[in-house]
């Protein structure tokens, strides 16, 4: 029997990575914790992967993190460790990294490779829907932004031609954490080495006793994350503490966009009431400043 | 070294090796013409084989079936109802058919997609719930204990009656090494090597499946990364198969499970369900009970009836219960065969009676920790059959000890003032009392296992332990050379224990039961005495030890009446949790854990004991939760199991308390087991007392802690 090798790309210069992607039709890999699973055989036979591997994850130009004109940008192979690490990273999204895995998952995965795979659980997700985060895929044609909702279109589903590679991951007019209330919860069936069941991230902002932004997300309880812009105009100028019918009226209108189901590691009952409990709690949890 | 008390801890004998990353296990091993089996398993659960096409096989691949077994077609245990390759009828799914042996996995695997089988599919029975509403397909049934008229009678008198069902789950062992086995085919005779506890079970099965002489197999474990009871009973099956296709090939077989093939097919704790019947006076006093207990047997018997006996011996907890009645059932489904599991049938009965306790005390309007002290057994108290609980019980002094250490009351209350203010996260904490049964159960160890152990001196003056139990990481190795060094004097580092092989040991029984210390233990305290005594420098000496039945109130197997067991561990357990009463999510606080073992024979391996059953019973209780559906196991991966990580399990302080037994070497009992039972009751209780809510069931997973906060919180709407 002849084993077919598989043909692998390893470039000093992102330029070239560029290239080849022009050519040929490549499996990318940065970390690989998401890529070695999704292709893993049965035992004592190697991954299966079709076509040729790209390997980016040593790429310098793809590890850079840097504010520029207000706008956060992070490189797309920054690892979840490099992240937590950095000085510019919002602390609500170090606290997410710290749910991710385990250290060992968390040196290797990168936050291009989460957004790539496009899972309905990834942990980031949340948290780059309510921060509104662009994407910026670059092909030899040059560069072309993306909306991170517009992106992703379903489980491993997404907007990347053949010919692109996502470079960097650009937060916006990022907000001022003192003055925002943000919340990231992950839960799981335990504290590590976990998948989400339900994942929730939430942004708050009351000024003058009105509601000046509200933004939130759900993992898992749907084929990609749930916002609903819509739902969340509802709020803006709104008196707060939110008056009873209000807040009733967005769960209502939120228990209507999600659509959880039952699998292996949960039940769409507990999916929904969680997510509705937990956005319930949220828009009447922050303490009056 | 040389300790001056022997619980003192010393540096593992396998320490080194295993830190250093340098012992080989099996699925190490690689054999010149080694080939690989992979195993064909049926994909319904229930029906019969009409055909099977096989792909055409390239050259040095084969199959091996039934049609291969010299022998009969069924896995020696304890009734032959398990076949080695199915192939008429399948019971399961994952039950094997038929195996495909060669040199690459690559290509079996391949192999293995093309083949195809035809079946006539008949209606299976899924769940538990389903064989009782039948109650035509029972393995096995006991019943003891008070006339069920005369309960009847008190029920009829009683102030109220109180009935309630529980139910356990499943629960997978994750050794940390997947099962795997090696059979080796030499000048007409079979060795098998692998990962396992019962060299002689296994030795048992191949004597029956290849018909062959005593002489003709041999059994050698290899290094054991972990067992549970998960290698008790499975590794027979798996030694059958490497074993007939060694014996077919002429060459070594090497049979390995990744982690997904093992969680799917390999056996699992019992799931249960639990009958309480209960007569309560006016002030909530207990007047009699009756407990009916259902086992969920899977595809074939196994070790299913022995689980039960212990699942109903352990029934009426560490209480002397008034009148009381035990029967219970082990019923086949259609499902992966449930087997041994550290506890055995007690973590099922003790998660069961804590809990109808729990409830019990509720309804009297007690603190629970209170109402279980009212009915603790004390010593000199008869146990449910007419035995007798002849040593000190300590249960009281350490329930007094932990009360203070813990602060109760006041924790009590300061977590009341705190569920008082906080929306959202709610405190708890629960006790949990427990026994386990030291050794196998009745007469088990004089008529059944009837242990032999051998030391060997050489005349180099070397002294070897040649018994057929396994160091699986519990750490016999370290612990037995410890009562052996002891009893001579010499440093524990000079006493060999080689890995176990059937050409070189006698049979000590099986790795089970936690007997190994206690049971094993005594007979080389005696024969390391012996030894001492007849010790002529450089001669060649052999020491050989049988076990001696300790009379006592004799055991009646089929009344089930005298002394189930020559000893008892004991242990109490106090756990903090927060509940987040948003998610369902349970942090655990404080763990505080108290034994009675008799005597710890190295303190650090108790430890381990007691931390890592301690991880395995209260993740039993809300975390590990696994599900069949159709016959299938939904979880195929560790993560999606859920048993806990680091992150999840707090440091757990715990106490020994020294009472020796006389009939264990140096006073010690039992430890493996007892620690895993008390996990789930404790954890249980302090989420009932987080969230003032009652539950009927473990795993208490963040699911069923949601569903029970929005009924109650149903409930209340409606009310008003």
């Amino acid at each position: 029997m002849v084993t077919k090798t598989v043909d692998s790309y390893h470039f000093d210069k992102l330029e070239e990575t560029i290239a080849k992607l022009n050519e040929e039709d490549c499996t990318i890999i940065a970390g690989g914790t998401d890529v070695m699973v999704l292709h893993k055989s049965r035992r004592g036979v190697a991954p299966k992967i079709a076509g040729p591997v790209v390997f980016i994850d040593h790429l310098s130009e793809l590890k850079q993190t840097y504010l520029a004109e207000g706008n956060l940008h992070i490189g797309a192979c920054c690892t979840y460790g490099e992240m937590l690490e950095h000085s510019l990273i919002p602390s609500v999204f170090k606290k997410a990294i710290r749910e991710v895995a385990a250290p060992a998952i968390r040196n290797r995965g990168t936050i291009g490779g989460n957004i790539c795979n496009a899972s309905p659980a990834g942990d980031m997700l949340p948290l780059l829907y309510i921060f509104n985060a662009k994407l910026v895929l670059r092909s030899f044609l040059g560069d072309r932004i993306v909306e991170i909702h517009d992106f992703i279109q379903g489980p491993r589903r997404i907007a990347r031609q053949q010919n692109e590679l996502l470079v960097e991951v650009i937060l916006p007019d990022v907000v001022d954490e003192e003055s925002t209330y943000l919340v990231f919860e992950k839960i799981a069936n335990r504290q590590a080495d976990a998948i989400s069941k339900v994942s929730f991230a939430g942004l708050l902002q009351v000024k003058d006793g009105k509601v000046a932004d509200a933004r939130f997300a759900f993992g898992a309880v749907g084929p990609t994350m749930v916002r609903s812009l819509e739902i969340e105009k509802k709020l803006l100028a709104k008196g707060y503490p939110l008056r009873a019918e209000v807040l009733e009226e967005v769960v209502a209108d939120f228990s209507s966009v999600i659509n959880p189901i039952d699998d292996q590691r949960s039940t769409a009952y507990y999916r929904e009431t969680v997510a509705l409990k937990l956005l319930r709690y949220f828009l009447t949890s922050k303490e009056l400043s | 070294m040389i300790t001056k008390d022997i619980s003192q801890s010393v540096v593992k004998k396998d320490h080194v090796d295993k830190v250093a990353g340098q012992l080989p296990y099996i699925s190490d091993v690689k054999m010149e013409d080694m080939l690989y089996g992979v195993l064909f398993r049926s994909p319904i659960a229930y029906g019969k084989v009409l055909s099977i096409q096989y792909p055409t096989l390239p050259e040095g691949y084969h199959v091996i079936g039934a049609e291969h077994i010299p022998g009969g077609n069924f896995v020696k245990i304890l009734v032959p109802d398990q076949p080695i390759f199915a192939n008429e009828w399948v019971n399961y799914i994952g039950e094997p058919i038929f195996m495909l042996v060669g040199k690459e996995l690559k290509v079996l695997y391949q192999l293995l997609d093309e083949v195809e089988v035809e079946f006539e599919e008949h209606e299976a029975t899924y769940t538990l719930d389903d064989a009782i509403g039948k109650m035509t397909d029972v393995m096995a049934t006991h019943e003891f204990g008070e006339s069920l008229q005369s309960i009847e009678k008190i029920e009829q008198e009683a102030y109220q009656i109180i009935e309630e069902e529980y139910e356990t789950g499943y629960q997978e062992h994750v050794y940390l090494e997947p099962q795997g086995m090696l059979g080796i085919y030499q000048e007409d005779k079979i060795q098998v090597q692998g990962s396992m506890q019962c060299l002689y079970y296994i030795k048992n099965a191949l004597i029956s499946a290849l018909a062959c002489d005593d002489d003709e197999v041999r059994v050698i474990q290899s290094p054991t990364g972990g067992g549970f009871g998960g290698k008790e009973d499975f590794p027979s099956m798996m030694a059958c198969h490497v074993a007939i296709a060694a014996q077919v090939v002429k060459k070594p077989v090497m049979l390995l499970f990744d982690r997904s093939e093992d969680l799917v097919v390999t056996t699992k704790r019992h799931p249960s369900k639990i009958k309480y019947k209960t007569a309560l006076d006016k002030e909530g006093n207990i007047l009699s009970m009756s407990t009916e207990v259902f086992l969920d047997g899977g595809a074939n018997t196994g070790l299913s009836p022995v689980v039960l006996q212990r699942a109903l011996l352990n029934s009426a907890g560490v209480y002397k219960i008034p009148h009381y009645h035990a029967k219970g059932y082990v019923l086949k489904t259609n499902t992966v065969p449930n087997g041994a599991f550290r506890g055995f049938g007690a973590p099922q009965s003790f998660a069961g009676i804590e809990s109808h306790m729990g409830h019990l005390a509720r309804i009297a309007g007690k603190d629970p920790l209170e109402y279980k002290r009212r009915y603790l057994v004390k010593q000199g108290d008869p146990t449910i059959t007419n035995g007798r609980f002849r040593d000190p019980v300590f249960m009281e002094d350490m329930i007094e000890d932990l009360l203070e250490t813990m602060k109760y009351r006041e924790t009590k209350e300061e977590f009341t003032r705190f569920n008082q203010q906080s929306p959202r996260y709610k405190k708890g904490i629960g006790t949990s009392l427990f026994l386990h049964g030291c050794g196998f159960t009745g007469s088990g160890e004089r008529d059944h296992i009837k242990a032999t152990v051998k030391l060997l001196k050489t005349k180099e003056d070397k002294v070897l332990v040649k018994i057929s139990n396994s160091d699986m990481g519990q750490g016999i190795f370290t612990t037995l050379s410890k009562i052996v060094a002891q009893e001579l004097n010499v440093p524990y580092e000079e006493i060999l224990f080689p890995y176990p092989d059937t050409k070189d040991v006698p049979d000590s029984g099986p790795t089970v039961a936690s007997r190994t210390t206690m049971i094993v233990g005594k007979l080389l305290e005696r024969a390391a005495r012996r030894l001492k005594e007849q010790w002529q420098s450089g001669a060649e000496q052999e020491i050989v030890e049988h076990y001696v039945h300790e009379e006592m109130i004799p055991w009646d197997e089929k009344t089930f009446s005298g002394d189930a067991y020559p000893a008892y561990s004991w242990g109490v357990n106090m756990v903090e949790v927060e509940v987040d009463s948003l998610t369902g999510n349970v942090q655990l606080g404080e763990i505080h854990a108290s034994f009675d073992i008799g005597k710890a024979i190295d303190e650090r391996i108790v430890k381990g004991q007691i931390d890592g059953g301690m991880a395995q019973g209260l993740a039993y209780g809300f975390m590990e939760k696994m599900t069949s559906k159709q016959g299938k196991i939904q979880q195929r991966s560790i993560t999606d199991y859920g048993p806990p990580t680091s992150m999840d399990i707090v440091h757990i302080e715990s106490k020994l308390y020294d009472n020796p037994y006389a009939g264990g070497p140096y006073g010690a009992k039992g430890v493996g087991e007892l620690t895993l039972i008390g996990g789930a009751p404790a954890v249980q209780s302090a989420i009932e007392d987080a969230l003032a809510v009652s539950f009927y069931q473990i795993p208490i997973t963040p699911e069923v802690i949601i569903e029970s906060l929005e009924k109650r919180e149903g409930e209340a709407v409606d009310k008003i």
